[in-house]
């Protein structure tokens, strides 16, 4: 998972390729190089952060048109060498490369029996040393190499006899943006927002050529018109705007993506949910199978108890790379739920499913992902764009959207009578309102994770609808302070995690509505009795459970709601924590936003 | 942040400020400071850049205008984000020469700071004098023309206030006092009524309003705004984003914050209903005028219906006097009465 950025234009070129690393550079951080189209071309690239770059760098360049990139390395560690762009011996070819090159080694023989150096370790470098070899202009060259690739693959190309950046997508996004005097390249929207928001998105097997004043696209030799989408995203969401960190930022614009993701689709008067996905795809299967990873695989499991409570349907969530298919495709619908729209995991279990004759349905927050466009119906959770790596505002609204699934398979199943769902889209638009209760409280939160953070592991424990909350806040105190952080369904204790319970283990219980909170009660004293300190997450109106814990944080009164409330107190928890201990929150070491390699 | 016709009021006055060409603001935030952050990032939707420092203990306005020191160089304006300022009063800022302060008329300058202008300059400053007192209704609108030596009067004034600090520059050298109009305080809560009611524009875009509610022209709907069957939304209300006014309800002359829930048959005058708060069903807010105390002052006749403050509830069939103020997280039990001030996270039960 990686970051590509290009432009052909009038102006330096090298200003606005730095400018969109550091804005992708969310996707990867252990290495970035730029290329810039000189006779011969020119490389910077380097290990580290792309502020490293940038001190390498000249300040300006002549170049007006080239190619840079981000990395997190698949192959080959980061090094200096390894960085992108790569380039021939004669350094007329270099290339930009996302997704992993399955074929690489025998290329790589083959190219060097026939007398190539290569330089790196990398999959990636034997496409330089193809186009040299292969015949025409560069995209003919590019069009040839990639018949030779198998694998998946993002290439952004220059040569140094002309200004244009010439791509190839094969299961790695890739987008163009079309500017007034310029045009751009990048593996997302985020490369080049700030430049254009008119962009088209590239299909598998398309190869484009971008030029300052044109952009063509070919696919299978045919040319192809890719249509031109407006993207309504922010250059503001791409920064911090006065948060210490994204992911600080992200927490507390919760409540305005919630809002979003509820907007103009509750009708509480008849109690429909206004979804665009068809009455009769909800309602002609028996079963619906969750295909997810990390944190979409935990808005899954929140969401397959929603399904089976709303619409009376038998509901699992499988980690994507474990799923072995629908079990009775004709009768399943299988959901797809991904952040990015871009996981290779969860595309390649959908493909499956679909290829095995399920319907398909992508809960997505990208327009244009590879997700969206490959399934039969999408859902948008429209939670905006998320740059933090740990994902905290789009868990939130990917349970919410996935909740109005649910009414909307309740309703068109006659399983949820019209009054009920009423009532579960009143509580959905309190969502956002409920969730700022809970920010308002982050000074509390910040002093819990001071007494508590430099503890020696974490346990996070709830049954039901605090399950995949219990596992999602295990996880991002995970990702983001290297703590030993596990999940449990609450009873699961007793059957062995009590082992590890000591006084210097808190464990953290959600005890809201919706999580059988009496039953919880009782793990809870067994941890107490072992001298473990609680925190417990409570309703408002809960007496017991706030008497037993060390402390206590409590959510507004929302029914099946009440366990996503209880999770923004741990991302609070688990940030706080991250940031007494001074961890680089948005770029946690070893992570990537969204891994589109399995 | 509290909004007039469906945009918070410092919204209001960073778009005067853009549009005069003021276009480097710092914001001092405090209090909830990650509401204003997260609405206004860096400001590019308002082509402007803003910066932010915090003052971590709310120690009065010198004080916070000190968090600015390493922000700004030379000349800056000095604006409060809780009063509306038009254009007109940032160009005459604008275009004083060196040091200024804006002043302006008002019915009530016991409230403020009054004003001694010695041939178009600032003589000296009464904070909030008693009635006798106040030799004229000339008050200091708090907003600034200084340089960055005012940092240093700051730091010697009595409890770093900053009128104090405007006495001192004054004494030092010239303060010019600019005569505005455009200024509009609202630092009491019946002020935003009143305010609200002459702000709202028939902005209904983005809201669902049901084909047999009423919703009269001079009313806002924010985004998603919800009115529900034979409702009824009179002249002079704002409904923010996602609030809801129910079934049959009747609003007006309201200003009803975003998340904020109006139940069934309920009835809403002259009120401010802040974030997340709820009304019952059948619940009545009649609206009108009466006497309210602030702070131990004793406002007489202010037209003011109600307050229900952020994530308060007035429950089913309860009915609030006017000039009612419920502070933030507290209840009006089913069919109960309140008036005068219901302190935070209280209960008033029948």
């Amino acid at each position: 998972m990686c970051g590509i950025v290009g432009y052909v234009g009038d102006d330096d070129a090298l200003p606005v390729i730095l400018d969109g690393l550091k804005r992708l550079e969310y996707r990867g951080y252990d290495s970035a190089g730029v290329c810039l189209r000189t006779d011969p071309l020119t490389v910077h690239k380097k290990a580290g952060e792309v502020d490293e770059l940038v001190e390498a760098a000249p300040e300006s360049s002549e170049a007006t048109c080239g190619v840079g990139h981000t990395r997190w390395s698949t192959h080959g560690e980061p090094t200096d060498e390894n960085a992108h762009p790569h380039a021939d011996e004669a350094r007329r070819y270099a290339v930009v490369h996302n997704g992993i090159i399955d074929n690489h080694a025998e290329l790589r023989d083959e190219l060097e029996d026939r007398g190539h150096v290569f330089e790196s370790d990398t999959d990636t470098e034997v496409v330089p040393h193809l186009l040299s070899e292969a015949e025409g202009e560069l995209v003919e060259r590019l069009g040839a190499v990639v018949e030779r690739l198998e694998g998946s693959y993002a290439l952004a190309c220059v040569s140094a006899d002309s200004d244009e950046v010439v791509v190839a997508r094969q299961d790695s996004p890739l987008v163009v943006g079309h500017g007034d005097d310029a045009n751009y390249v990048g593996s997302d929207v985020t490369a080049f927002v700030e430049h254009t928001r008119r962009v088209s998105y590239l299909h598998d097997g398309d190869i484009a050529r971008v030029t300052a004043d044109s952009i063509e696209v070919w696919n299978d030799g045919e040319s192809v018109d890719r249509a031109v989408e407006t993207v309504d995203w922010d250059v503001e969401a791409a920064e911090k705007g006065g948060y210490e960190h994204y992911m600080l930022k992200e927490i507390h614009e919760q409540p305005r993506a919630l809002r979003k993701t509820v907007s103009e689709r509750t009708d509480e008067v008849e109690g429909e949910a206004l979804l665009d996905v068809s009455d009769e795809v909800l309602a002609e299967h028996d079963r619906v199978e969750f295909v997810a990873c990390g944190t979409s695989y935990h808005a899954a499991l929140y969401a397959r108890r929603l399904f089976e409570e709303y619409a009376d349907i038998s509901a699992t969530a499988e980690y994507a790379s474990e799923y072995d298919g629908p079990h009775a495709p004709e009768e399943t619908l299988v959901v797809a739920v991904t952040q990015s729209g871009e996981t290779a995991d969860t595309l390649s279990a959908t493909r499956r499913a679909a290829r095995e004759g399920a319907t398909t349905v992508a809960v997505t927050n990208t327009v244009g992902s590879t997700a969206a466009r490959e399934t039969d119906e999408t859902v948008y959770i429209r939670a905006g764009p998320e740059i933090g790596v740990a994902a905290t505002k789009t868990f939130a609204s990917q349970v919410v959207t996935l909740a109005l699934v649910a009414v909307a398979a309740g309703r068109a199943r006659d399983a949820l009578p019209a009054s009920e769902a009423s009532s579960v889209l009143a509580d959905l638009r309190d969502v956002p309102g409920a969730v700022q209760r809970v920010l308002d409280n982050e000074d509390r939160v910040a002093e819990t994770a001071e007494e508590y953070g430099w503890d020696d592991a974490f346990f996070y424990v709830g049954r039901r609808l605090g399950y995949p909350v219990a596992l999602e806040g295990a996880l991002k105190l995970k990702e983001i302070s290297y703590d030993h952080a596990e999940g449990f369904p609450a009873g699961e204790l007793k059957h062995g995690p009590l082992a590890l319970v000591t006084p210097d283990t808190p464990v953290l219980a959600v005890m809201t509505d919706g999580t059988r909170p009496r039953e919880t009660l009782n793990n809870v004293k067994e941890v107490e009795s072992r001298g473990a300190p609680v925190v417990a997450v409570t309703s408002s109106d809960a007496d017991e459970g706030a008497r037993l814990a060390d402390t206590v944080f409590r959510v507004p009164s929302l029914g099946d709601m009440e366990p996503l409330l209880a999770n923004v107190y741990l991302q609070m928890f688990a940030y706080h924590v991250a940031r007494l201990k001074d961890r680089p929150i948005d770029k946690p070491r070893n992570l990537a936003k969204s891994v589109t390699v399995e | 942040m509290v909004p007039v016709a469906n945009a918070p009021i410092l919204e209001h006055v960073v778009e005067s400020l853009a549009e005069v060409g003021v276009d480097q603001l710092v914001f001092v935030v405090g209090y909830r400071r990650q509401r204003i952050q997260t609405y206004f990032g860096d400001g590019d939707d308002w082509g402007v850049d803003i910066e932010y420092v915090v003052q971590e203990k709310q120690l009065g306005t010198g004080h916070a205008v000190l968090q600015a020191e390493d922000a700004v160089a030379g000349d800056f304006l000095v604006v409060n984000g809780d009063s509306l300022v038009d254009t007109s009063l940032v160009e005459a800022l604008l275009s004083a020469d060196g040091d200024a302060v804006a002043v302006t008329r008002s019915d009530q300058p016991t409230d403020y700071g009054v004003v001694d202008i010695e041939d178009g300059a600032v003589a000296g400053v009464e904070e909030k004098p008693r009635v006798y007192d106040a030799e004229t209704e000339t008050i200091n609108a708090g907003v600034y023309r200084f340089d960055d030596a005012v940092f240093d009067a700051i730091h010697a004034a009595d409890r770093m206030s900053l009128t104090d600090a405007l006495v001192r520059r004054a004494a030092e050298g010239r303060v010019e006092a600019v005569r505005v109009e455009g200024w509009t305080d609202v630092s009491h809560l019946w002020d935003l009524v009143r305010v609200n009611s002459a702000a709202v524009d028939g902005d209904h875009d983005g809201a669902d309003v049901h084909p047999t509610a009423y919703v009269a022209d001079e009313v806002a709907l924010g985004e998603d705004a919800r009115v529900g069957p034979n409702a009824t939304v009179l002249a002079g209300t704002t409904v923010g984003d996602n609030a809801t006014v129910g079934a049959g309800a009747v609003v007006g002359n309201s200003v009803v914050f975003e998340d904020a829930r109006v139940g069934p048959n309920a009835v809403v005058r002259d009120a401010v209903l802040a974030s997340d708060s709820s009304v019952g069903p059948n619940a009545t807010v009649e609206g009108g005028r009466a006497d309210v105390v602030v702070d131990g002052n004793l406002y007489r006749n202010v037209l003011l219906g109600g307050v229900v403050g952020d994530y308060s509830t007035v429950a089913g069939g309860a009915t609030l006097e006017p000039g009612t103020v419920l502070e933030n997280d507290s209840r009006v039990g089913t069919g109960a009465t309140a008036s005068g001030r219901v302190g935070s996270g209280t209960e008033v039960r029948r």
